[in-house]
Order: C-alpha cells, then sequence, then structure tokens
C-alpha cells in the first residue's frame, strides 16, 4: 500500500475513533500541537501513555485478582488512569475509569 | 505563511481556513506571552499528563519546568525560583498536592496557582480553594482554561 493511502486509512481510522466516541476534542487540542519544532509528538505522547497505562492496568487486573481486594489501593490506579486517559483525550477509557472508581465505591467485585 | 496540517495531507479550503485562523490567534498570543516572558512549574506525578501540560503551556511561548512530585516543587521555590504561574496536581508521591500548596503559600509565594486534577468532587475542589490555590480545574488543562489565565497574566 502506498504512503497517502495509508495516510488516509490512518485518517479515516481517527475519525471513526472520534465518532464512536473513543476520542474526545482533547485529542484534537494534542494534534493542533504538532508542528514543526515537534514533528513526531503525537506519536511519541500516545506511546508514553500507552506504557504508563498498560502497567496501571496490570496493577488493576492484578488488584481485582485478590480474594479481598484492597479498594482504595485500587482506587488510586483508576484515578491516575482517569487523569491520563482525559489529557490525551481518550473519552471511553476516562468513562470506564469513572464507572469502575464508582463501582468500587461501593465495593461491588462483580460491578 | 500558509498553515501546516500535522498529516501533512491535501487539506480542504475550510480547514486551510480553520487552521490559518487559529495558527494566526496563536501566534497574538505567543508574541504577547514571549514579550512578558511567562514561566511556569508543571507538579504532576504522572508523566502523561506533566508532558502534555507542559507542551501546552510552551506552545503560547511560556518557558515551563516540570517536577513529578510535591517535595521537589516546594524544594525548588524555596530555593528562590520565580514562576508566574504554578499548575499543581491533588495527587502527588512523596508529599501531596495539598499539602505542597499550603507550604508554597506559606513561604510568602503569591503566583497564580492552577489545581489541575483529575478529582472531581465538591469537597475536594474546596478543599485544594482552602489550601491555597487560585483556581481548580478538573483534567484535562486546555486551552478554553488556560488562555484567560494567561491573558490576565500578561496584563499584569
Amino acid at each position: 500500500m502506498d504512503l497517502a493511502a495509508l495516510k488516509t486509512q490512518l485518517k479515516n481510522f481517527v475519525q471513526s475513533m472520534f465518532e464512536e466516541g473513543v476520542l474526545d476534542n482533547q485529542f484534537s487540542q494534542i494534534q493542533a500541537l504538532q508542528d514543526s519544532t515537534n514533528p513526531n509528538f503525537v506519536e511519541e505522547v500516545i506511546t508514553l501513555f500507552c506504557n504508563d497505562a498498560e502497567r496501571i492496568i496490570n496493577e488493576i487486573n492484578r488488584n481485582l485478582g485478590y480474594q479481598n481486594v484492597d479498594f482504595s489501593n485500587l482506587d488510586s490506579y483508576v484515578h491516575q488512569l482517569k487523569g491520563s486517559s482525559s489529557s490525551i483525550g481518550a473519552n471511553r477509557l476516562k468513562l470506564a475509569c469513572a464507572n469502575l472508581r464508582q463501582a468500587s465505591d461501593e465495593r461491588n467485585k462483580e460491578g | 505563511m500558509a498553515p501546516t496540517l500535522p498529516s501533512g495531507d491535501q487539506a480542504s479550503d475550510q480547514d486551510n481556513w480553520d487552521n490559518g485562523r487559529l495558527a494566526h490567534k496563536r501566534q497574538l498570543l505567543t508574541e504577547i506571552v514571549l514579550r512578558n516572558r511567562l514561566t511556569a512549574l508543571v507538579v504532576d506525578g504522572d508523566t502523561t499528563c506533566r508532558v502534555l501540560e507542559q507542551l501546552l503551556l510552551r506552545s503560547y511561548g511560556v518557558q515551563t519546568q516540570g517536577v513529578d512530585n510535591g517535595r521537589d516543587a516546594v524544594a525548588l521555590i524555596a530555593s528562590g525560583v520565580k514562576f508566574n504561574l504554578i499548575i499543581i496536581d491533588m495527587i502527588l508521591p512523596v508529599l501531596n498536592g495539598l499539602e505542597a500548596t499550603r507550604q508554597i503559600r506559606d513561604m510568602g509565594v503569591h503566583c497564580k496557582m492552577l489545581g489541575v486534577t483529575a478529582c472531581s468532587g465538591e469537597s475536594e475542589r474546596q478543599a485544594f480553594l482552602a489550601a491555597g490555590v487560585d483556581v481548580f480545574i478538573e483534567k484535562p488543562l486546555d486551552p478554553e482554561h488556560l488562555v484567560p489565565i494567561l491573558r490576565e497574566l500578561d496584563g499584569q
């Protein structure tokens, strides 16, 4: 596939993420920050976010695996993920964090 | 100067017009800020958030420094470094944002402090304001909240 076609495919993919609510306006702000002085900024910050998020999600899964879940420990991880996902425009992930916090508040492991 | 789109694609006329206006606005604001050489300290334990906030500020010409915990923030201010603006998160490693804010204010530092946090509750808002931040902003920090503050600082 040639470069132009790949670029179009990427653009369409990102557009569909906006339409599905996976990404929100905050991501557009970040795209707007990329310029000739920061040519790979979007890619770099996404990589940064994904590495951090992977680590946090692993911790969340580990915490949820225990018989007696330490909800306050879990909460601090979810809070951190909520902060970074909202900063990068990962809308659905941010909402999922909010839901998880609420379920965790209710001490509802099933939720 | 023709505006450049991040993806480098062929832009529609509307895209060019919108991006041109946006670039022009940013240019004006950057000139104002550079004339006054505003400086800001960003205190956030999360790398993604700190990097994004610093870059957002830099895009408006603000010179920034970043630290990832409350203790280093307090130490930096205590060493005599002056900032026009401090962006500080509530939950921080080593020393939390509330306590760090109090200590900074106790030093007699009166610069604008923005509490930028993922916490969204009213009690958190009240606590952060009581600790000494001037404005409480729920993450993400965006131009809509930041630009009026930069204009205000520029006017001083």
